[in-house]
Formats: C-alpha cells, structure tokens, sequence
C-alpha cells in the first residue's frame, strides 16, 4: 500500500543512498518502511570516535508532519539520552519541522553526541560528569563505545 | 568591461586618444523562476508536479502552490496540513501568513 507517508520514506530512503551524509546510514526494515534501523559512527575527535551504535526509527502514517520516535539500541552514555535508549531532541519534539528528513535526523543526533545540552539532562550522572568531571565521563564513553563493537 | 581608458595610469598616454573602442557588445541576461525553490520542502516533489498526496489520489489539477509572507512556498496541501500542527513556516518558523496563491 502506498501512501503519502510511505512514499516520502522511501524518497528519503533514495536520498540517503544518492547523497549519503557522512558518518551514518540507514534503511528501512525489509517487512516494514515505517521501521527503519541506522547505524551513527561517533564523529573524529570526540570521546565517542569509533563507536558503531544503532538505532531505530519509527514513522507513523502523519509522517512528515509528526517526527518519528528514534532510539538508541546500543548502550549509550550521553546527557541527552535516556536508560531506555530515548533521545531528548528539540528537533525530534517541539521545535520539529516537516521539512526534515531521515538525513537530517540521523546528522542533528550525530551532532548531539559532542554537543550535549546540560541543561535538559536525561542521565543525570552523564550530565554531572559532563560538567563537573570530563576524565570520568570520557571513561564511561569510552566503555559504551567498546560495547557498541560487541552488539548484534 | 576593461576601465582602463577612463582611469589614470602611471605611464603618460597621449591625450585625447583612447586605448581601445568598443566594436561589439554582447549583453548577457540570466533568468531564474520567481520562486525560491523549485521543490517543496515538505513532500520533496518539485512544485510544479502535484504533491505526493494529490498524485496518490490522482487529484493532479487542484494541486496549487502557496507562498507566505516569507516568500517560502509549498503545495497547499503540504502545508495545510501541516498548519493543523503548527502556524509556522516550517522553513523559517515566522508566523505562515498566505502571500499568494498560484501554479
């Protein structure tokens, strides 16, 4: 079945392979274009640098007008990011806008990753340490971004 | 165009005599659509094209563009839905205040 939703995703799909951005990819689940999995490199030169860490998004049929819900499967450590995998986005909320893409979406979270926003913290411990103790919050990254080598 | 003629050099030139004549002219105009972009960011067809809603229900012809005040335009379907959520431009977050409407 086509509809407006389904055929913007895979618009989005065509885009992401035709000009892909670098340091992430994704694609639909093969049953499913309103699942997608992605794949997020973490950026040179950050604490996260080497890590491979997935995530999934989930569209709805009001996609593009409503943002879809993304999530980290891999274990991540960041003060934007909930135990449960759940990003803490403006842009995945409130300030959302039907012009983005999954391009755009998956290049505004690998730009999260470096630039986390104390001020709306979703660990409090990643955003304690963030602030007060960059030795051990680069530590517990570190650790996160060797468990990310290990998931299936 | 070479200004040479007109401006002063170092080096004395005789006067009254200029340096060269113009003897073709050849003026080039360049033309642009009178839109900001030929695609609408929503749906990501291009505005000349009905949008994805409208080719899904082969609805083709009532399928119209909009611009705002801002000067950002869309299929009027696109952004008509998405003013249900929102009544911002979702290009430029001002206040979506319809400037025209056309093909």
């Amino acid at each position: 079945m086509s509809t407006p939703a389904r055929r913007r995703l895979m618009r989005d799909f065509k885009k992401l392979q035709e000009d892909p951005p670098a340091g992430v990819s994704g694609a639909p689940t093969e049953d499913n274009i309103l699942i997608w999995n992605a794949v997020i490199f973490g950026p040179h030169d950050t604490p996260f640098e080497d890590g491979t860490f997935k995530l999934t998004i989930r569209f709805t049929e009001d996609y593009p007008n409503k943002p879809p819900a993304v999530r980290f499967v891999s274990k991540m450590f960041h003060p934007n990011v909930y135990a449960d995998g759940g990003i803490c986005l403006d842009i995945l909320q409130n300030r959302w806008s039907p012009t983005y893409d999954v391009s755009a979406i998956l290049t505004s979270i690998q730009s999260l990753l470096d630039e986390p926003n104390p001020n709306s913290p979703a660990n409090s411990l990643a955003a304690q340490l963030y602030q007060q103790n960059k030795r051990e919050y680069e530590k517990k990254v570190s650790a996160i971004v060797e468990e990310s080598w290990m998931n299936e | 165009m070479e200004k040479s003629s007109t401006s002063k050099s170092s080096k004395p030139a005789p006067k009254e005599e200029s340096l060269f004549t113009i003897k073709k002219w050849n003026a080039v105009a360049l033309w642009s659509w009178d839109v900001t972009c030929d695609t609408c960011a929503i749906c990501k067809l291009l505005l000349v094209d009905a949008c994805m809603k409208c080719q899904n229900e082969i609805k083709t012809e009532d399928c119209v563009v909009v611009w705002g005040e801002c000067n950002h335009s869309f299929h009027r379907c696109c952004i008509a839905s998405w003013l249900n959520k929102s009544n911002r431009c979702p290009l430029c977050q001002r206040e979506w205040i319809v400037q025209r409407i056309g093909r």
